[in-house]
């Protein structure tokens, strides 16, 4: 065999070897890297999730679990709403602290205004209560909470405070055909004992009854109504 | 004894040793995406000099397109082309050693069997160019190494070619039991080893000195040709057979929680034969949607699927999920997405937000005022719809439905019915998972 048959079929096999070699490295180096992936090879994408506004404070958000845990927002209970009681146990703090916890939902939420010793929505309220409603974003909690006057005795106003309360509730159960309502509305009923608005609320707030006379005692027949741009 | 030019066999090392370097180049990049993960690529004239380019390049562009690889549904990525043309470069560098160093002693026949095969890589070039002017409208710079490559290769085969015909070239090439030394002396026996016969006079060759060649038998071309179906087959088998099992990988992303969004804010597209339930996630003015959303149509997918989309657009403007905007423009492309179902122009609003995506991220970035103008100059029927109340609301709901199913904040995502493809099989590995996971896709 002459010197370039040899040559060139050391050359050709040399070849072949050389390239079915790098092949194999490449694939094996490949499947390495595959079963054993470095960390930084694989970068975790965030998870879509409800919004958390600056608002959500260590102390907002222990009065949302409050009201999460106990008023069956959570789990598969289907308890609704909160004695006052409740909140009185865990709402150690002053009526301003905790009225001021709300105060930055100002723009998100209404107050919805009832009548004096009332819990029958008017057109007001209950369009109001659907714009607040149908504006969700990404959040994840609605929240009503309703108060009553101090006049009157103090009984009745826990009762009218509750019944206030259900009215916007069965409200938007009745509009918003929404089979998931209670895994979203949290409800609190405050009695008259309990943290009452000051009239500065007539002015600051969106409420049901725009230009309509408000005092303190007005501002009180209500339920505030948001949604909670809050995470647990 | 003259020597024969031995230019054709230099040329043949050039050509072939390029061609084996661009497509070592091309291999190793393809075979580095086969862990499922994003790699950068070598797109230069020359590649190992200048390191791998991350990002978006012609290379990456050509590696991700259908024309890279054959039998992608049958293996994960598929076989690259780039495979058959190292072993094809790597017998031709074998082959163009032998000729540089065989000198006159080369039979006729073997020349001409090198000028015919080495025509061979250049027929694939000339494909592949054409589907790089028709169908990617790009050129990745290894592939044109490998243009190059097979264009000096193809020259060196014509000079072999030529060469070996000489004065009689055309009678000589014809063959039989009485081969003829070109120009003179006695007729050779079949089968008497040419190289060793005596060879009277000395031929001139139009382009190389004088030489004296021997014709040789058939057997060199015959033999040729299988031998490059070897070299340019063997290098796939092995790479089929190393390749690692993917099954298991295919479904280990997870299934949505639920799929029903009971609002009506997701977006049907209509597809012309749909056999495979879908859901994707999509931003218009994501690159990686579009390039998604063209390799589905290109792989004949997209019209097999019916198709829900959920438009996710990745703009803070209107995704409360975002802290910055890294698509700006993009909620007002999802709401007139959103408002095209209204009136069946959805799909066509979707296309023309992938097709002009390029012009239309600028005008993104230049204000929502004037991405706002582009919509409304094209679909003017929408504009008034993109302010309503109604369409916010509906956004909402589709970030909602995204929330629900704690879907990542990342685009696009598809949803085979309830399991969620890996965003690694979006891309290479596209056609392999929808022939596992929905091989109805692919049938008549």
């Amino acid at each position: 065999m002459k010197l370039a048959h040899v040559l060139s079929l050391l050359a050709g096999v040399g070849l072949l070897v050389g390239v079915v070699s790098f092949v194999s490295v490449e694939v094996k180096a490949a499947e390495k890297r595959l079963t054993a992936p470095k960390k930084a090879d694989a970068p975790v994408a965030a998870t879509a999730d409800h919004t958390e506004a600056p608002y959500c404070t260590p102390q907002f958000k222990s009065v949302l679990q409050r009201v999460v845990n106990a008023c069956g927002l959570v789990g598969e209970e289907s308890r609704r709403g909160c004695q006052p009681v409740d909140v009185k146990q865990f709402a150690t703090i002053s009526d301003e602290d905790f009225n001021a916890l709300f105060a930055p939902l100002e723009q998100r939420g209404a107050i919805i205004l009832f009548d004096d010793a009332g819990d029958k929505l008017d057109d007001g309220a209950k369009k109001l209560i659907m714009e607040k409603w149908e504006d969700r974003r990404l959040a994840r909690y609605f929240f009503i909470v309703s108060r009553a006057s101090k006049s009157g005795a103090a009984g009745m106003n826990k009762a009218l405070s509750h019944k206030r309360a259900n009215s916007v509730n069965f409200w938007l159960a009745d509009q918003s055909k929404d089979p998931d309502l209670d895994k979203k509305v949290g409800m609190l009923w405050l009695g008259e004992e309990f943290a009452q608005l000051p009239k500065d609320y007539c002015d600051k707030w969106t409420n049901s009854r725009p230009g309509k006379p408000c005092n303190a005692d007005a501002i009180n027949r209500s339920a505030f109504i948001s949604w909670v741009d809050c995470r647990l | 004894m003259s020597s024969r030019s031995r230019l054709p066999g230099v040329l043949g090392v050039i050509a072939a040793t390029m061609g084996l370097f661009f497509s070592a180049f091309s291999t190793h990049d393809y075979a580095l995406h086969l862990d499922r993960q994003l790699h950068a690529t070598n797109c230069s004239f020359v590649p190992g000099l200048t390191g791998p380019e991350s990002g978006d390049n012609a290379c990456k562009a050509a590696m991700y397109s259908s024309y890279s690889a054959i039998f992608r549904d049958k293996y994960w990525g598929g076989v690259p082309i780039s495979l058959f043309a190292m072993g094809a470069y790597a017998f031709f560098l074998a082959l163009a050693v032998y000729l540089l160093t065989a000198g006159n002693s080369a039979s006729k026949r073997s020349w001409q069997a090198y000028g015919l095969a080495s025509l061979t890589p250049i027929i694939a070039s000339a494909v592949m160019f054409t589907i790089s002017v028709t169908k990617l409208g790009q050129f990745c710079k290894l592939c044109v190494g490998l243009y190059v490559a097979s264009g000096i290769l193809a020259a060196s085969g014509v000079w072999a070619l030529v060469a070996a015909g000489g004065k009689r070239g055309a009678g000589a090439v014809g063959g039989s039991a009485t081969d003829t030394i070109p120009d003179a002396g006695p007729p050779v026996p079949a089968g008497y080893p040419l190289h060793a016969y005596a060879m009277p006079e000395p031929a001139r060759s139009p382009l190389g000195p004088s030489s004296l060649v021997p014709t040789g038998s058939w057997l060199a071309p015959l033999s040729l040709f299988p031998m490059l179906g070897v070299f340019a087959v063997a290098p796939a088998l092995v790479y089929t057979s190393s390749l690692p099992d993917y099954r298991p990988m295919l479904l280990s992303c997870g299934k949505i929680v639920d799929l029903n969004e009971k609002t009506g804010a997701l977006v049907k597209l209509k597809t012309l034969r749909p056999v495979q339930p879908a859901l994707t996630f999509e931003d218009p003015l994501c690159p990686t949607c579009k390039a998604f959303h063209k390799r589905l149509q290109t792989e004949e997918i997209f019209d097999r699927l019916d198709l829900t989309v959920a438009i996710f657009p990745l703009d803070s403007e209107c995704n409360p999920m975002l802290d910055r905007p890294f698509h700006p423009g993009s909620c007002q492309l999802a709401k007139a997405f959103l408002c095209g179902d209204k009136i069946g122009k959805a799909r066509e609003i979707l296309d023309w937000s992938y097709d002009n995506q390029d012009e239309l991220r600028d005008a993104g970035k230049a204000g929502k005022e004037i991405i706002r103008a582009k919509i409304r100059e094209k679909f003017p029927d929408v504009d008034a719809c993109i302010d309503d109340k109604e369409t916010k609301k509906r956004l909402d709901r589709v970030l909602q439905f995204a929330v629900t199913n704690k879907i990542p904040i990342s685009t696009p995502q598809m949803f085979l019915g309830e399991t969620r493809l890996c965003e690694e099989d979006t891309d290479l590995g596209l056609r392999y998972v929808m022939g596992q996971l929905a091989p109805q896709v692919f049938q008549p």
